[in-house]
């Protein structure tokens, strides 16, 4: 039961995105929570997050945000793809190098959300938003991979 | 539960690094979006979209109570700070807007008298339906927001959402109880607007930025309008109402006008659906008899003036055209024509073969 926790903390961090939740008036988005946890427990516990919950956390995002589905699953499985072929160089590395790997992490995504959207749109989109809210995902990303890193090792790991 | 997380090595692929599943998925979610490029309309996927607006919606529903609240009891940091300035912005405008209800009162006198006379009957309101804002995508290139009326309470695909500025958006998916809305910055968002003084047609797209643009049809004539002039829907298509307020023209860019909208989505949370049924065409085959022959040529006389006559000089067209005993009947019927400038061409040849008789005894219903 306790190996649901970060599937369930994803479909959690889905729900806050779709709630209106206007942080500073509506000028800042909301971080990206779920691209968090999937490169956080793609490093440190694969096992965690298995790629039938990224896909369900994904398709839930596609649901509730309204989008063409398949976007967001195909962008958080790729991260996924992407961050456990890296796996050997994250474990252990100190925590400024890993959120230096989140944010190469969080431009790949933007690059194929931007891509797929333009694609679908027929016009090249403007930019400018979509690097703010990786912006503001990066931001915080120390402060919730501290959360569960202590989540991880104090609740999950020790059975 | 194994299957959403477990800590031993087992489940699909024995070893721990085993991306069998991982590939399967990348590829299944890359023939989605293909398909869904494709064919985004199924009804698989609508009906998808559906359950799962509506099972989310009690849950959103019960979160954005709170979230709501505690937003209006802190406010806006900004507002601490400029109080003094506020307050005096916020005399100002409650003084214009004073005058300005004082004049629609005047006007409304005006219409009721009219209406006395029985000699002009006002379109019927459309009914609006009021929601709540529970759920929004925060993501950048989808902008829409859950709301929490349904097909239970009378919501249809393409109905406009309003709130106490103006135009919201209009409604794309429908659940049992909640619905979605596309916000006008969307860059699917497609609007049938005018300009007010300038009287040119246009469509509003949504450009992902807070201002739409208005794209104009190809036309032999110049465009020309002026940044301060407002924005309304045009009730081209019959969907929306015309007259929302939608926004004003603040500037022209390469011959597209950009819209500053009314709308401020950052405070949008009660709203409105605009629950509008296009006035229903009465058969023109009504009537008929001799009178009707006589009566043609008027017909397609009184057609060409409608189409280019802007709206509101329509009451009075029929007017010149028909004959006396068709005068109140005429104008009547010219109150549909009012909210579809675009269809005023089939109503017109029914005006002048219906009799006298049905005259009395039908009612605008529209």
């Amino acid at each position: 039961m306790k190996a649901a926790t970060p599937t369930l903390l994803g479909l959690i961090g889905v729900f806050l995105l779709a709630l209106p939740i206007r942080i500073a008036g509506g000028h800042v988005p909301t971080p990206l929570l779920p691209l968090v946890m999937v490169f956080f427990w793609s490093i440190y516990g694969p096992n965690y997050l298995p790629a039938a919950s990224v896909f369900a956390i994904g398709l839930l995002q596609d649901f509730l945000s309204g989008g063409p589905l398949g976007l967001w699953p195909g962008v958080y499985l790729v991260t996924q793809y992407l961050v456990l072929s890296q796996r050997s160089y994250f474990l252990g590395r100190e925590q400024r190098v890993v959120v230096m790997g989140f944010a190469f992490a969080a431009a790949g995504a933007a690059l194929i959300l931007w891509l797929v959207m333009s694609l679908m749109s027929g016009a090249l989109l403007p930019v400018w938003g979509l690097a703010f809210q990786m912006a503001m995902t990066i931001v915080t990303y120390p402060i919730f991979s501290a959360a569960f890193r202590r989540l991880h090792r104090r609740v999950i790991v020790e059975a | 539960m194994e299957v959403l997380g477990h800590d031993r090595r087992q489940g699909f692929g024995r070893r721990a690094d085993s991306r069998i599943s991982l590939l399967t998925l990348i590829l299944v979610s890359i023939l989605l979006l293909l398909s869904s490029l494709y064919s985004a309309e199924a009804s698989v996927f609508r009906k998808a979209r559906e359950t799962v607006i509506d099972a989310a919606a009690p849950a959103l529903a019960v979160f954005a109570g709170p979230i709501a609240y505690l937003q209006n009891a802190v406010g806006e940091v900004r507002d601490y700070f400029n109080v003094l300035k506020q307050n005096q912005a916020l005399r100002e405008e409650n003084a214009e807007l004073r005058q300005w209800m004082n004049e629609a009162l005047a006007l409304r006198e005006t219409v009721a008298a009219y209406e006395a006379l029985q000699a002009y009957h006002a379109p019927p309101d459309a009914q609006p339906v009021n929601a709540v804002v529970i759920g929004e995508s925060n993501d950048v290139f989808s902008h829409s927001m859950l709301v929490n009326a349904g097909a239970a309470d009378g919501v249809k695909r393409g109905q406009a959402v309003v709130d106490a500025s103006g135009l919201v958006g209009r409604i794309v998916d429908v659940g049992k109880s909640a619905a979605r809305v596309l916000l006008l910055t969307d860059v699917q968002s497609r609007a049938p607007v005018y300009i007010e003084g300038a009287d040119i047609e246009g469509l509003l797209v949504g450009r992902t930025n807070d201002r739409p643009a208005i794209s104009f049809t190809e036309s032999s004539e110049p465009v020309v309008f002026r940044p301060g002039q407002r924005v309304l829907t045009s009730g081209a298509g019959g969907v929306l109402p015309r007259g929302l307020p939608v926004g004003v023209v603040v500037e022209d860019e390469d011959g597209e006008a950009i819209v500053d909208l009314y709308a401020n989505y950052a405070r949008t949370r009660l709203v409105r659906v605009v629950n509008y049924e296009f006035p229903p065409l009465e058969a023109a085959a009504e009537g008929g008899g001799a009178g009707e022959d006589a009566d043609e040529p008027q017909a397609s006389e009184q057609a060409a003036p409608d189409e280019t006559a802007p709206a509101a000089v329509e009451p009075t067209a029929p007017e010149e055209l028909v004959g006396a005993d068709d005068e109140p009947q005429a104008i009547e019927e010219a109150a549909p024509d009012e909210t579809a400038p675009a269809v005023a061409e089939p109503a017109a040849p029914e005006e002048p073969g219906d009799t006298d008789d049905e005259l009395s005894s039908e009612p605008i219903d529209d």
